[in-house]
């Protein structure tokens, strides 16, 4: 995103500000008491640090100017920025990447050493967890820092099912959140997405599906931190299919950009993690999974044509039986799921059909993985949900010389 | 009397051989035209199915919807693509052939054919992006209904097929100038009647589903943004 796009009020008050060292860009619709305690929180950093803090806001002006804030030393300085724009497509992801972006481009503007978004209300959040995103990027020089969120068992399934054991398998990382939201990145870090999307690399590199990946294959210092249980807004179901092609579209061009990275990494390890854990109650109620197996069942007997454009007949027989089981024995194998996201992956990569289709053709065999995850996981409890997910990772790494195979040679296994 | 019989017979046979005489290079140069352009159409018939074959075209034609496996003939699309090509020579070389009796009539046939070809190619051009539309229009609808969970997704995804496909034919044989009238008044009743019959089959029809999946919809889903404990992202 170019200056030029940032709005002109707020380029004035950049302006007047002139340099920073940390950037804070709340998208998240915080109540101004939490605003207080946030800004509270980033005062006990090291007090030389100049704090700017872009807050979503519609119209209202800074209670005081630049140069009588940093006359006073009021550092975090406040600045309204109407960071989330209402996107008449209904995109409220893509509007999100818009304003990491938009966050980016300022902090490079105010030659930010770090900057960090909040983009979650968190409920039992750990104490000063803002500074648990920036402080590791301001002394110890890391360059990414990842939230990880005391999670129920069934919040965050489209990260739990595709986007954490995917980054875990591709780039050897074991990364709960790589999608954030709540995050905190070095000037290295978001310089180098800014700069890749202004040199219009194929395809564009997404501000937010982008940062894990870059961080990693760079090789550079990627962390998490204990930042407590985040609110989830819920989920309509018939908006799944946008969710998922939003959100895939982005992590499968990142596969394809760096190809070469994650065909050679091998084996897994953790990363350090910062703080303490946070533990929540999981008294979620049993969902109704019916509608979910109605949905694979019904994409299964529309969507044959073009599952076989996707998938080996392999898989599209298992999946013909699964279809078949009655509700109670409902369960999709690991091993098969994960191959299912690499198949899609691939056709992403070789357009076999329109992109836009094939992410929504995929939604109803989401919508099985998750019914038969949440018809598993109905009657455990949190430890069991762990140590799922766990087992659904090692599936996704045992399955990934499938993965290089087909990338490799499409044709061998061309469907 | 019989001698002039036998004259008349003479000067007949005379002009008969004559006139058939003065048709023979007009032949032997349609033989020809004909020989040469059959060797040619095999040429290009040959190049063509290897190039054809080489860009991998069945399969991007797949991609592109426009056949399935289902739909796939022994002979390949390559196949066909080829074959009709060596046909369209075969076809302006026995036009090329007849141009050469040097009869008003055969010319004018010729000259009409000839100035009949833009419209041939711009009638196939509207047809071919028609069917292309159609199958992008019919895949968009059937996965978009599929994720509502309509149960009637495929109705809906032929209707939308066979209607724009219709049109394009329409306007395809519009292009053709082949029966405009009859073309306009049998275009107008086939529309209406798939519009008609998609209307019937979606609202009376699936009368008593559609009325479930709203009442479902209506109902339950204030209570389901409640009670529902599942979150994605």
């Amino acid at each position: 995103m170019e200056v030029d796009s940032i709005p002109q009020q707020a380029q004035e008050t950049i302006e007047k500000i002139d340099n920073a060292d940390l950037v804070v860009g709340i998208l998240a619709d915080l109540e101004p008491e939490r605003v207080t305690m946030l800004c509270e929180d980033l005062q006990t950093l090291d007090g030389s640090t100049r704090i700017v803090v872009l807050q979503n806001d519609k119209g209202s002006s800074p209670t005081s100017t630049p140069s009588e804030a940093a006359a006073k030393g009021a550092f975090p300085f406040l600045v309204p920025w109407p960071l989330l724009r209402p996107d008449p497509a209904g995109a409220p992801v893509l509007s999100a990447f818009a304003a990491y972006q938009a966050v980016f481009a300022a902090s490079e503007k105010l030659g930010a050493r770090a900057c960090c978004m909040v983009a979650s209300k968190l409920e039992n959040a750990a104490p000063r967890w803002i500074c648990q995103l920036a402080q590791p990027m301001l002394q110890s020089n890391l360059d990414l820092v990842l939230p990880r969120y005391a999670r129920r068992k069934l919040e965050g399934l489209l990260n739990s099912g595709v986007i954490s054991p995917l980054t875990r398998c591709l780039y050897g990382k074991r990364i709960h959140n790589p999608l954030g939201p709540d995050l905190g990145a070095s000037q290295r870090l978001f310089r180098k997405i800014l700069g890749a999307e202004r040199n219009g690399r194929a395809g564009g590199t997404h501000p937010l599906a982008s940062l894990a990946p870059v961080a990693l294959c760079d090789n550079m210092q990627v962390c998490e931190a204990h930042v407590g249980a985040r609110s989830y807004p819920p989920t309509d179901l018939t908006n799944i299919s946008s969710l998922i092609t939003q959100v895939l579209g982005p992590i499968f061009l990142d596969m394809e950009r760096n190809a070469i990275c994650w065909q050679r990494t091998r084996g897994c390890v953790p990363v350090p993690a910062i703080g303490d854990p946070v533990f929540v109650s999981d008294d979620t109620a049993t969902p109704d999974i019916s509608r979910m197996v109605e949905s694979f069942q019904l994409g299964n007997r529309d969507l044959q044509e073009i599952w076989s454009l996707v998938l080996p007949p392999a898989t599209l027989f298992e999946l013909r039986k699964l279809s078949r089981l009655p509700l109670e024995q409902f369960r999709m194998p690991d091993e098969l799921w994960a191959r299912i996201v690499y198949d899609f992956a691939l056709a992403h990569r070789l357009r076999t059909i329109s992109r836009d289709h094939l992410l929504k053709s995929m939604t109803p065999l989401y919508l099985a993985w998750v019914a038969s995850y949440a018809q598993e996981l109905s009657t455990v409890g949190e430890d069991a949900a762990e140590q799922r997910l766990e087992r659904l990772s090692i599936a996704y790494e045992s399955s990934k010389s499938y993965l290089v195979s087909r990338w490799r040679w499409p044709d061998r296994f061309n469907p | 009397m019989w001698d002039q019989v036998k004259q008349a017979l003479m000067q007949s046979t005379t002009r008969f051989l004559t006139r058939f005489a003065s048709l023979l290079p007009g032949m032997v140069a349609l033989i020809l035209a004909l020989l040469v352009s059959i060797v040619l159409a095999f040429i290009l018939a040959y190049v063509v199915r290897r190039m054809l074959t080489r860009l991998r075209f069945a399969e991007r034609l797949v991609q592109w919807g426009f056949s399935s496996r289902a739909e796939s003939p022994t002979s390949g699309p390559a196949v066909l693509v080829s074959r009709a090509i060596a046909g369209l020579v075969i076809l302006v070389g026995f036009l090329i052939g007849i141009t050469a009796f040097d009869a008003e009539w055969t010319s004018q046939l010729a000259r009409s054919a000839l100035a009949y070809i833009p419209n041939f190619v711009a009638g196939s051009l509207v047809l071919l992006v028609g069917i292309v539309v159609a199958r992008f229009l019919a895949r968009s609808v059937l996965i978009g209904a599929v994720n509502m969970n309509l149960q009637y997704a495929r109705v809906l995804s032929v209707g939308v097929k066979w209607l724009v496909i219709v049109l394009a034919g329409a306007m395809a044989l519009e292009h053709l100038r082949i029966a405009p009238g009859i073309v306009q008044l049998a275009f107008g009743i086939l529309f209406g009647g798939i519009v008609f019959a998609l209307m019937l089959a979606v609202g009376l029809g699936s009368k008593d589903l559609v009325t479930k999946s709203l009442e479902r919809d209506g109902k339950k889903q204030p209570s389901e943004a409640i009670e529902d404990p599942l979150r994605h992202l």
